[in-house]
């Protein structure tokens, strides 16, 4: 499987991050807290591997809700996922206190300027941050 | 000097001095009474005590101290005196002398006195110096400074703190010291000289003890802290490496089946989330006026609010639908927000499956729900309405294939054989009748054969049945483009042709009729292909059941009544009717589908090789349609006309509010029509049985003139 093999699995993940309004995408491994992959995020990482790096939407300032990190107000992709990682961690536990077979499928933090949607599965978590309107 | 007789000395020292203590109690008492009885007397008496008293008071103050000190740290001094023991005396020595006047020399004693056995090391050293100043009898307090200064390193104890400490223990010395605090007028004519500079000392030991005790807290800190923040970091690292996985781990992850059906599920959730229109976070009171209410929408102020035709939603998908056709269109009867599209080939990508089916979500217009593939051109296809996964269509190479919701693959998960038992040619239509637990697929080629298949059983058709044209016709052959079937009867259905014409079919022989096309009834009218036909739904108080929209080539729609296959059985033997239509619907293009709306009786849509989509409403006009409307183009999409044409339209059928309508841009356009043209809520009685008038009209009409005409003629 080469580069395109890999770039086509990857493919939907990649559409999301070029969807107008989104400005980041996050793919981890749940166990390990690796990154799979990312897009609109900066790393500080030197030996990031770049294959894990996805184009980022282009967005046009004028049609969406330019709410901050436009150029240079990147977040930290080691930062956002270990914050995710915790904020996963730590809504499991709520679910899992309510109910012992409950699960965490879908979390959506909505902030004033953007909105986070957080998908965890038992091994992955994938995070897409968008803009949404000022709220 | 020898410390038994000291010690005696100093007992005998206590004893005076307790017999003194009760005698100042007494009297402190007896003050107090005479303050009690007269306040202002008190005062007087209070600043000036006898000066006898006085100073044996406070004789018996250092005396008591000294003994005190002495006695209560016996324990301490024997264990340090090997250390300091011999030095440290000489202090004690001074301190314990018989009282003299000198009181200057002795109070240095007394501190110096009380700081030795909290610390030996440096305070015999202190009081080494102030033996030698007191030796001498001079009034210099310099020394002093290195009393309260060299203890810096060791415990620093102040004077004062240490004195009362060294007593407080002691019950009677509280008292004592607060009652010769007011009138120690003589120790401070030479405290006075001190005590501002031993407050400074003070002050100075105490900022030196916190920076002492910081600096601890600190190295403490930083010894503690180290170990603490490698064990975070350790942690950390091993919970969030900050490492992205190498290109062969990438792969791994990648290629797992897991990841990729984590991804598809996670990315359509997400999708579904950013596409959701609604801010839930809406504020009306922050009111920017962006919510725009043109509810006139297309055609404003000539429609009617109930009657527009508003466009919601344009489903495309870049990499799918390019330079495909839209070939059939259908939503689902479970999920009414599932749309599926089924789609031609794409010319200019041979290797790229040529069917395809995309499944859409009204919650996720930027792409589709599923995706499924086949090898040939979908021409038709649909949800099965019996069970809410399964979809069968209807290919060019004449299978009839069957995909699953839950299959993973994109593949159709049965199909029939391409073999002589089933279709060698295009099928374009097909439907699933029956009831819930007996139902089947009925498919109709264009060389006349119609199939019915089982759902769990396509390896071969259980019905073959080819259409053959009766006896007037010159060829045999006829080549229908669709097929439909009552709501009431499935054993029953018509055909419409290539040449124009439809035709009644039985799927068996009944009496009087054999299996196939009815020779009896024919219904002619259109002069080119007829594209679709539809029946009634008739979900309704009139049954009307029998009205049939066929959509033809020849620009135009036309409205039929059939006759029931009973009826036909009995009223014409032998003889071959020829039926015309009800009504006619004239158009200025090719008239590609047209389908009655599921919920209202008089309502129905059409779509044209013009691109427009129409809604009539028979009860309204039958003259022209309610509302016309084209779909908005497509950013990016080529503008050439011919592309605009739409082949097919659905009705959302469980409310009848929205309409779907595709061509051949690839483009499939939802429409939701006003509350007068679809929806459940304001249907009315009057309405069908309105429509029942009107065709009874249309046909007294149609009678009267073929009467006329058939006078005429004769």
């Amino acid at each position: 499987m080469g580069d395109s093999g890999r770039a086509e699995m990857l493919a939907q993940v990649t559409r999301l991050g070029q969807k107008p309004g989104v400005q980041s995408t996050l793919l981890l491994a749940r166990e390990s807290g690796a990154i799979i992959s990312t897009s609109g995020l900066v790393s500080k990482s030197s030996e990031v591997n770049p294959d894990s790096i996805l184009p980022a939407s282009q967005d046009d300032p004028a049609e969406g809700y330019a709410n901050g990190l436009t150029k240079g107000g990147l977040h930290n992709a080691e930062d956002v996922a270990r914050l995710v990682l915790n904020f996963v961690e730590t809504a499991s536990t709520l679910a899992g206190g309510i109910d012992a077979e409950e699960e965490v499928k879908l979390l959506r933090v909505r902030t004033k300027k953007n909105e986070l949607v957080i998908v965890p599965s038992a091994k992955y978590i994938l995070v897409a941050i968008h803009d949404t309107p000022p709220a | 000097m020898d410390p038994a007789a000291r010690r005696e000395a100093i007992l005998a020292k206590k004893e005076k001095l307790a017999e003194l203590k009760r005698t100042r109690a007494l009297r402190q008492q007896e003050l107090q009474n005479s303050r009690q009885a007269s306040g202002e007397h008190a005062d007087l008496i209070q600043p000036t005590p006898n000066r006898a008293a006085r100073q044996r008071d406070i004789d018996d103050i250092l005396t008591s101290v000294l003994g005190e000190s002495r006695s209560s740290s016996v324990g301490p001094r024997e264990t340090a005196s090997p250390r300091g023991g011999s030095r440290s005396r000489p202090g004690s020595v001074v301190s314990s002398r018989p009282f003299s006047d000198d009181r200057l020399v002795s109070t240095p004693r007394l501190s110096s006195g009380s700081d030795e056995p909290q610390s030996q090391a440096g305070a015999s050293v202190q009081s080494e110096s102030t033996y030698v100043a007191s030796g001498t009898q001079t009034l210099s307090v310099a020394p002093l400074h290195t009393v309260y200064e060299d203890p810096g390193d060791a415990a620093p104890a102040p004077e004062i703190v240490t004195y009362s400490k060294a007593v407080q223990t002691v019950d009677d010395w509280e008292p004592q010291r607060r009652h010769n605090e007011p009138d120690s007028d003589d120790e401070d004519w030479l405290g006075d000289g001190r005590s501002p500079r031993r407050r400074r000392q003070k002050d100075r030991l105490e900022q030196i003890r916190q920076e002492l005790r910081k600096e601890i807290e600190e190295e403490v800190k930083s010894a503690v802290k180290p170990a603490d923040e490698a064990a975070a970091d350790a942690k950390q690292l091993e919970r969030f490496p900050a490492r992205t996985l190498s290109t062969d781990e990438l792969e791994a992850v990648s290629g797992s089946r897991d990841f990729q059906d984590f991804i598809d599920q996670s990315t359509k959730v997400i999708e579904r989330a950013l596409d959701e229109q609604y801010d839930l976070l809406i504020d009306y009171t922050q009111g920017k006026g962006d919510l725009d209410e043109d509810d006139e929408g297309y055609g404003a102020g000539r429609v009617k609010k109930g009657r527009r035709v508003k466009e919601v939603a344009q489903y495309w998908d870049e990499r799918w639908s390019k330079k495909r056709m839209i070939s059939d269109l259908g939503f689902s009867p479970k999920y009414p927000e599932l749309l599926l599209a089924a789609y031609t080939k794409n010319p200019s990508a041979p290797h790229d499956p040529s069917g395809l089916l995309q499944i859409w979500n009204a919650h996720m217009p930027s792409r589709p729900e599923y995706t499924f593939h086949a090898s040939s051109d979908i021409l038709t296809a649909k949800f099965s309405p019996f069970h809410p996964s399964i979809i069968v269509g209807g290919c060019y190479s004449g299978q009839v294939l069957l995909w699953d919701t839950r299959s993973k693959s994109t593949a159709p998960v049965q199909k029939t054989p391409l073999t002589g038992a089933g279709h060698t040619h295009p099928i374009y239509s097909l439907d699933i009748v029956g009831t819930q637990n007996a139902n089947n697929i009925i498919s109709c080629s264009t060389d006349g054969v119609v199939c019915s298949w089982s759902i769990d059983m396509l390896a071969q058709p259980q019905e073959y049945l080819e259409l053959l044209a009766p006896s007037p016709s010159k060829t045999e052959d006829i080549a229908p483009l669709c097929i439909a079937f009552p709501q009431a009867d499935p054993t029953y259905f018509l055909a419409g042709t290539e040449e124009g014409t439809v035709y009644a079919c039985h799927r068996y022989e009944r009496a009087g009729a054999k299996a196939g096309v009815d020779a009896r009834v024919r219904y002619t009218g259109h002069a080119a292909p007829v594209m679709s036909l539809d029946f009634h739904p008739a979900r309704g108080p009139v049954d009307l059941g029998d009205l049939v929209l066929s959509a033809s080539m020849d620009w135009s729609v036309k409205l039929w009544r059939v006759r029931p296959p009973a009826a036909l059985g009995t009223a014409v033997t032998g003889g071959n009717s020829v039926q015309g239509p009800v009504m006619e619907f004239p158009r200025e293009d090719l008239v590609f589908d047209a389908k009655w709306s599921p919920v209202r009786p008089g309502v129905f849509a059409a779509v044209d090789g013009a691109g427009t989509l129409e809604v009539w409403d028979v009860n309204v006009d039958i003259e022209v349609p309610v509302a016309s409307v084209k779909p908005s183009e497509r950013a990016g999409g080529s503008a050439a006309w011919l592309k605009r044409s739409l082949n097919r339209c659905a009705w959302e059928r469980n409310e009848g509010k929205k309409i779907a309508v595709g061509g051949l841009d690839g483009v499939v356009t939802v429409f939701e029509v006003g509350s007068e043209l679809g929806g459940t809520e304001t249907s009315k009685v009057e309405e069908w049985t309105q429509v029942k008038k009107v065709i009874g009209r249309a046909e007294a009409q149609i009678g009267a003139r073929a009467a006329v005409n058939g006078r005429s003629g004769l």
